[in-house]
C-alpha cells in the first residue's frame, strides 16, 4: 500500500511493542482496511501536511482518525496535536490521544488543544486489546467523519 | 388559404413600400404586380426620413427599392430594417446593375434584384420573397416554441425533484417518532394488554416501518441526478467489482456465480453506475429460480453506443410486464413472495436515461432475464445538454 | 474520575430525549442525565446562571443541532471558544446527515459527530456506543 492511497487510521507510535499490539488488535476486529504507521512526530506532521516523504498525499484524503501517542521522538505528541488543530486544513481530522501517560496535565492539555478524545493505554494485555477494539469501533463505525472533498460530500449526500 | 399570390399572412393583399423617386416607375411596378394577380396597396417614398417614418409605423409585406435615389441609396434601407428589427424582404428594382454589384447587394441583405427593363420578373421575385419570409418566420416560431417547451420541462422536472426530495426528507422525522414509539409499545407492552391490542400495535408498527422504507426508497430515487453528477472517466470493471463487493453477503449466502467479460471505460457518474449494477445484480439474486443463480455481465460496442447486458437464470418476466417493472413502486409479486418496494429498476431507468441511454429487458417466464442498457460512448455530451437546460431555467428564474 | 457520570443532553424533541435518557440511565455505569430543550438553556446550565445556578458541570455534552432559541452550532461554537468550557467533550447527536453540517461541526471543534439512526434498534445502539466509549474507555477531564 502506498502512502497515497486512502488511509483509515494513522497510527503514530514509536514503541514497537505497543505498535505491534495495537495493529494486532485493530486487524483482528477488521476495523480498518488501511492502517498507516509513523514512528515519530515529524513523520506524523509530514504525513498529515502532505510534505517531505509524503509530498504526494492530498489534503482531500485525510485519514479517518489519527491515533496519537504523546511520547514521541523528534516532535512530541502535544506539539503534533497543536499544529494539527491550529491549521484549518487539518483541524477537522479526528485525533484520539492513545497514551500510557496518567498525568492529569497531559489529559487537560490534550483536550484544551482540541484532541477529539483521550484514551489511556493500560498495562494489562487483554485490557489493552479491549481498549483498542472499542476505540477503533467507535471512531470507525459510530462516529461520522468529516468529508473534506466536495465530491465525496456530494456522493455521501446521494447515498441512500 | 396560402398560395402563390398571397402575402406572408396568407391573404392576396400586398402591402408594399416602394422607395422610388420617379413616380411613373413606381406606377409601372404596381401595375405589373396587379396584372399578375396581386392586390397592391403601396406607399411611395423617396427619402431616408420618410423611409424610417413609414417603416416605424406600418407593417409591410415587402419593399421595392431603387438602387440610387438623389438623396438616398436604396441599400441603406437594409441598415434601417436591421435597426428596427424588421424581417421585411427588400427587392432592388433598378436600372442597369453590374453583376458584381448585384451579388454584393444580395450578400448585404437584399432579397433579390429586378432590372427595370425586365419588370416581367417582378411578380415572380415578389412571390418568392414572400414564400421565403413566411417559411423563415414559421421555422423561427417553431424553434421558439421548442425552446420554451424545453425550459418548461426543465423547470417542471426541477420542481418535481425538489418536491420529491423535500417531501420525503421532511416526512422522515415525524415518521421516525411514530415508528420508534410503536415499536417500543410493541416490545414493552406485549402480553400486558389484550390480544387485540397486540395485533393493532403490530399493524401500526408494520405500517410505520413500511412507510419508512418507502420514503427511503423515494429519497434514493429523487436523489439520482439531484446533486450535480460528476461525469468522469470510469472503469466499469472497477464499478462492477464495487457493486459485487456491496452484495458480498447475499451473493455468498445464495451461492451465486457471477461471470463477466471485460467492460469498457466510459464517461459517467461513478456512484450512480455502482447503484445501477448493484440493483440489477441484487434483483437477479432476489428473483432466482430453483437452480443455482448464474449472472453474467457483458458489453459490446454498438455503433455510437456501448450496449451492456446483465443476464440471469432466474424466474423471468412475462411479456406484458416488461415495461411495467421499470415504473416506480410497481411490484409484480406480493410482499410475502418477494420483499422490496419496487424502486430498484425505476432507479436503474432513471440513471440510464440520465446518461442518455435506454434500458429494457428480454425475458421469458421461467427462463431467466437479460437486462440490456445502452450508454452513448460520448456520454459527456448528454450531461452538458441537461446542464444547459438547467442553467436556462436558473438564469430565467434569477431574472424574475 | 467521579463514579457517577454526568451528562448534559441538549435536544428539543422530547421523544428523542426520552429514548436517549432511557438508554443512558440503563447502562451498567451510573449516569445522571440533565436534559435541556434549547441552546440558551444549555449555555445557562453550563455557565451555572439563572435557574441553573446549582447545576453541576457535566462530564459529557450530547448536543442536537436544530434547536430553538439558540441552535446547536451556536452552542458548540460558544463552548469551544470559552476557555472555561472548551475542554468539555461535545458529541453532536442529530438527525442531520448533511455533510456540510458534519464539516462545520468539526471545524467548530466538535469532538465527535453521530447521526441519529431512523431505526429504533440502531438508535439504541448508537446511544449505547456513545455511552460505552466515552465512559467506558475514554478518559475525561474532571
Amino acid at each position: 500500500m502506498t502512502a497515497n492511497s486512502s488511509v483509515d487510521i494513522l497510527l503514530v507510535e514509536d514503541n514497537p511493542d505497543d505498535l505491534e499490539l495495537t495493529l494486532h488488535a485493530l486487524r483482528r476486529e477488521h476495523l480498518a482496511n488501511n492502517i498507516f504507521t509513523v514512528r515519530d512526530g515529524e513523520e506524523a506532521i509530514d504525513f498529515l501536511f502532505c510534505s517531505g516523504n509524503f509530498k504526494d498525499r492530498s489534503f482531500d484524503h485525510p485519514p479517518r482518525v489519527v491515533l496519537l501517542d504523546l511520547k514521541l521522538p523528534k516532535l512530541n505528541g502535544l506539539e503534533v496535536l497543536k499544529r494539527l488543530k491550529d491549521d484549518p486544513r487539518t483541524r477537522s481530522v479526528p485525533v484520539v490521544i492513545l497514551t500510557s501517560s496518567k498525568e492529569e496535565s497531559d489529559l487537560v492539555a490534550s483536550y484544551n488543544l482540541g484532541a477529539n478524545s483521550y484514551v489511556q493505554k493500560p498495562v494489562d494485555f487483554d485490557r489493552f486489546r479491549d481498549i483498542v477494539k472499542n476505540t477503533g469501533l467507535y471512531w470507525m463505525v459510530t462516529n461520522q467523519r468529516p468529508l473534506a472533498n466536495p465530491a465525496q460530500a456530494a456522493k455521501a449526500a446521494g447515498k441512500p | 388559404m396560402t398560395g402563390p399570390l398571397t402575402n406572408v399572412s396568407g391573404s392576396g393583399h400586398l402591402r408594399l413600400l416602394i422607395i422610388e423617386d420617379v413616380p411613373s416607375d413606381a406606377e409601372i411596378e404596381i401595375a405589373e404586380l396587379r396584372h399578375k394577380g396581386f392586390e397592391v396597396a403601396a406607399d411611395v417614398v423617396d427619402s431616408e426620413d420618410s423611409v424610417r417614418e413609414r417603416l416605424a409605423h406600418t407593417k409591410y409585406d415587402a419593399i421595392l427599392a431603387d438602387y440610387s435615389l438623389p438623396s438616398f441609396r436604396g441599400m441603406e434601407t437594409i441598415g434601417i430594417l436591421r435597426q428596427l428589427n424588421l424581417d421585411t424582404p427588400m427587392i432592388l428594382v433598378t436600372g442597369a446593375l453590374s453583376s458584381e454589384t448585384a451579388v454584393e447587394c444580395l450578400k448585404q441583405g437584399a432579397t433579390d434584384y429586378v432590372l427595370k427593363d425586365h419588370l416581367a420578373r417582378l411578380p415572380v421575385a415578389v412571390r418568392r420573397a414572400l414564400d421565403e419570409t413566411r417559411l423563415r418566420q414559421e421555422r423561427a416560431r417553431a424553434q421558439q416554441q421548442l425552446a420554451e417547451k424545453v425550459e418548461e420541462l426543465a423547470r417542471s422536472n426541477c420542481d418535481l425533484e425538489q418536491f420529491a426530495y423535500v417531501a420525503s426528507h421532511d416526512l422522515q422525522e415525524p415518521l421516525r417518532m411514530v415508528a420508534a414509539y410503536t415499536q417500543l409499545l410493541a416490545e414493552r407492552y406485549r402480553g400486558k394488554l389484550d390480544e387485540t391490542a397486540d395485533r393493532y400495535i403490530g399493524y401500526a408498527v408494520e405500517g410505520a416501518t413500511r412507510m419508512q422504507g418507502l420514503l427511503e426508497d423515494l429519497l434514493a430515487f429523487s436523489r439520482v441526478g439531484r446533486n450535480g453528477d460528476s461525469h468522469v472517466l470510469i472503469d466499469l470493471n472497477v464499478v462492477v467489482e464495487e457493486a459485487i463487493k456491496n452484495l458480498t453477503i447475499a451473493l455468498r449466502d445464495q451461492g451465486v456465480i457471477v461471470t463477466r467479460n471485460p467492460l469498457p471505460t466510459i464517461h459517467a457518474d461513478h456512484f450512480q453506475l455502482v447503484q445501477l449494477f448493484q440493483n440489477l445484480i441484487a434483483n437477479a439474486v432476489k428473483f432466482r429460480g430453483k437452480v443455482i443463480p448464474r449472472i453474467s455481465i457483458s458489453a459490446e460496442r454498438d455503433g455510437e453506443d456501448w450496449a451492456f447486458s446483465v443476464s440471469d437464470n432466474g424466474i423471468g418476466i412475462a411479456p406484458e410486464h416488461k415495461d411495467l417493472i421499470f415504473k416506480i413502486f410497481q411490484r409484480l409479486h406480493t410482499r410475502a413472495e418477494y420483499p422490496g418496494n419496487g424502486v430498484g429498476l425505476a432507479i436503474c431507468k432513471k440513471i440510464v436515461e440520465h446518461h442518455g441511454g435506454r434500458i429494457w429487458v428480454e425475458s421469458e417466464l421461467g427462463r431467466g432475464s437479460t437486462f440490456r442498457f445502452t450508454f452513448p460512448a460520448a456520454a459527456a455530451d448528454r450531461a452538458d445538454k441537461k446542464e444547459q437546460a438547467h442553467e436556462l431555467y436558473a438564469q430565467n428564474s434569477a431574472g424574475r | 474520575m467521579s463514579s457517577t457520570h454526568r451528562i448534559l443532553l441538549v435536544d428539543d424533541n422530547p421523544a428523542d430525549a426520552n429514548l436517549t435518557s432511557e438508554v443512558l440511565a440503563t447502562s451498567e455505569r451510573p449516569a445522571q442525565v440533565n436534559t435541556v430543550e434549547d441552546g440558551e438553556q444549555a449555555l445557562q446550565f453550563l455557565h451555572r446562571t439563572g435557574k441553573y445556578a446549582e447545576a453541576t458541570r457535566p462530564d459529557l455534552i450530547i448536543l442536537d443541532l436544530n434547536l430553538p432559541r439558540k441552535d446547536g452550532r451556536a452552542v458548540l461554537a460558544e463552548v469551544k471558544a470559552d476557555p472555561e468550557l472548551n475542554e468539555l467533550p461535545v458529541v453532536i447527536f442529530t438527525t442531520s446527515h448533511s455533510p456540510r453540517d458534519v464539516a462545520r461541526c468539526y471545524e467548530l471543534g466538535a469532538n465527535s459527530y453521530v447521526s441519529k439512526p431512523g431505526n429504533l434498534g440502531q438508535f439504541f445502539s448508537a446511544v449505547r456506543s456513545i455511552e460505552n466509549f466515552w465512559f467506558g474507555f475514554a478518559s475525561l477531564p474532571n
